[in-house]
């Protein structure tokens, strides 16, 4: 029989079959790859192990996290009398973003018009005579600037003034102390026309109630005009990167007139002559303008460390008939030796002709100190805001009249721009109107 | 009338003033002797950090430092009056005032625009 042969031939055949197989097919590992499979896989489990200790220990501070900007937002919300409900509370609680700077948009804001200026209110004391309250000084400087090449200015002073004896009531008289037009030119060039102030010195630039340290003017200031009808060019050339500046200005003006025509030394008026006569004819008083120059120097050493010298003069007819010249020379000088510490000065000299006492010679000098006493570095805050100021001035008036003078005082600054002044100045004089006087102020500059 | 003479014989003027110019003087050469000694270690510090024999080949001239905005405000504005805040006026309020202290402190243009900028980025609104 042939079937039952087969099955144990199939048998044999599979087995036989089975042992030619390569032995390879089998996983066969030994002891050294065991052993580092194993240390691998301990590795393995080692590190998950930490990452888990590292997750829930960041998950415990997550939730600390949470906890206490919730408390946060509780107490923000709690301190907001505007956050009634959760949702603003939320909205406060969250973090807050500063404001967008919105650039101006020039095209609809006009603020080509400004008003800068000070205001004083004084008390003041003459010796022999009786103390006064006096609103002296109301001073606002207008100001309109047409594009950035034309500035229109106008300064103004108003003050009261009582009319008696004579008549009951006070007046209000109104001063324009300049009024002028300038038009920048260029960087080292500008040109002014109007009622100019005149640099000669620094001092009637420098006038507002606030700017000065002694609230009345140097004596030796009588000798000069503050302002004047013209023209007059300007500039500053630097020299170098350090701000030392080269600065120059020279004018043009109607200068000084005769007050009753009479060309006599009384009647010399510094500051009159503006081209519209008392019978509103349009002249000048007299045939020739003034001419003016001033050149200075301005030496920085480093901020608030500084020098400025400058030389400046002014001539020209001033009797109706034109027969005398007006003419006078200044020095100033300005030095600060830091933000404590200010000296500055004027030296002044005038010569005129006149009908009754020929030529005339006046001189004139002041200098001023004054000392902050935040200078000290003490931590009193009264004596952080105190300045002491001393000014020590000369006048001859060429005419037999000399009179000097000695100011002591102190401002007290409540800000950086309102003063509390007192002063006292000490008058040595031939002419007995001049007297002590005791000047409190408040100016305030704006 | 006998004219009195007013301030009596210690009053000398020509003294007085070449006492006062001195002082002035005086005051202003300390003020640059002072701010010379404050330049004074930039411009020693590349030879001391040479610390070499041939260090003083590598000193090289120190052109002075262009003065920024705040420094040049500060500067001229305190020549007459305490500063003023930036942020006491408006970038557009600050340009028509610097338009007027540039004409009264007698400025050139360059420093007048570096001081408008360091004015208008810190201005008030």
């Amino acid at each position: 029989m042939k079937a039952p042969l087969f099955v144990p031939g199939s048998v044999a055949l599979s087995c036989a079959f089975a042992l030619m197989l390569p032995g390879g097919t089998a996983a066969v590992v030994d002891d050294q790859q065991f052993n580092e499979l194993k240390e691998l896989v301990t590795k393995l489990s080692q590190k998950v192990e930490k990452q888990d200790q590292r997750i829930e220990q960041l998950e415990k501070t997550h939730a600390q996290d949470q906890k206490t900007i919730l408390d946060l937002g509780r107490k923000l919300g709690e301190n907001s009398l505007g956050a009634p409900d959760a949702q603003e509370r939320a909205a406060l609680s969250g973090t807050v973003e500063p404001m967008p700077r919105m650039p101006l948009d020039e095209a609809t804001v006009n603020h080509n018009f400004s008003i800068l200026g000070d205001a004083e209110f004084q008390y003041v004391k003459t010796s022999g005579d009786h103390g006064s309250f006096l609103f002296a000084d109301f001073a606002p400087i207008f100001l309109y600037r047409g594009g950035d090449k034309v500035l229109f200015e106008a300064g103004f002073d108003f003050a009261l003034q009582n009319n008696a004896p004579g008549n009951p009531g006070a007046t209000t008289t109104i001063d324009l102390s300049f009024a002028q037009l300038d038009y920048v030119v260029n960087d080292y060039l500008t040109v002014a026309v109007g009622d100019l102030l005149l640099p000669l010195g620094t001092y009637s630039l420098r006038t507002a109630g606030w700017l000065n340290k002694v609230p009345s003017d140097p004596l030796a200031r009588d000798l000069l005009p503050g302002a004047g009808v013209g023209a007059m060019l300007q500039g500053a050339v630097p020299l170098g990167q350090g701000g030392l500046l080269l600065n120059y200005s020279l004018w043009g003006i109607n200068g000084p007139g005769s007050a009753d025509s009479s060309g006599t030394a009384a009647a010399l008026d510094l500051g009159g002559n503006v081209g519209l006569r008392s019978d509103n004819e349009v002249a000048n008083l007299h045939g020739k303008p003034s001419g003016g120059a001033r050149v200075g120097t301005f030496i920085p050493f480093k901020p608030h460390y500084d020098l400025e010298i400058g030389v400046s003069g002014q001539s020209g007819q001033w009797d109706d008939a034109g027969l005398h010249l007006w003419s006078a020379g200044v020095v100033d000088a300005s030095l600060h030796l830091g933000s404590s510490i200010e000296v500055k000065g004027e030296f002044i000299e005038s010569a005129y002709g006149s009908g009754d006492f020929g030529q005339v010679r006046a001189q004139g000098w002041w200098t001023q100190a004054g000392y902050k006493l935040a200078g000290l570095n003490l931590d009193w805050p009264v004596i952080n805001n105190l300045e002491l100021v001393d000014r020590y001035d000369s006048i001859h008036d060429g005419l037999g009249t000399r009179t000097r003078g000695d100011t002591v005082g102190f401002i007290y600054y409540l800000s950086n721009t309102l003063l509390f002044e007192g002063d006292y100045g000490f008058r040595h004089s031939t002419d007995p109107t001049q007297k002590d006087q005791l000047m409190l102020q408040v100016s305030y500059g704006f | 009338m006998k004219q009195v003479a007013p301030f009596g014989s210690h009053w000398s003027k020509p003294r007085t003033l070449m006492a006062v110019s001195a002082a002035v003087l005086s005051l202003a050469l300390f003020a640059a002797a002072e701010g010379k000694q404050e330049k004074q270690p930039a411009t020693a510090q590349p030879a001391a950090q040479m610390g070499g024999t041939n260090s003083s080949k590598t000193i090289t001239k120190v052109q002075p430092k262009r003065l920024s905005g705040a420094e040049l405000y500060s500067m001229h504005c305190n020549r007459c009056h305490p500063e003023r805040y930036p942020t006491e006026r408006t970038a557009a309020q600050w340009r028509t005032i610097l338009l007027h202290m540039r004409v009264r402190a007698n400025l050139p243009g360059e420093q007048a625009r570096t001081i408008l900028k360091y004015l208008q980025d810190n201005s008030g609104r």
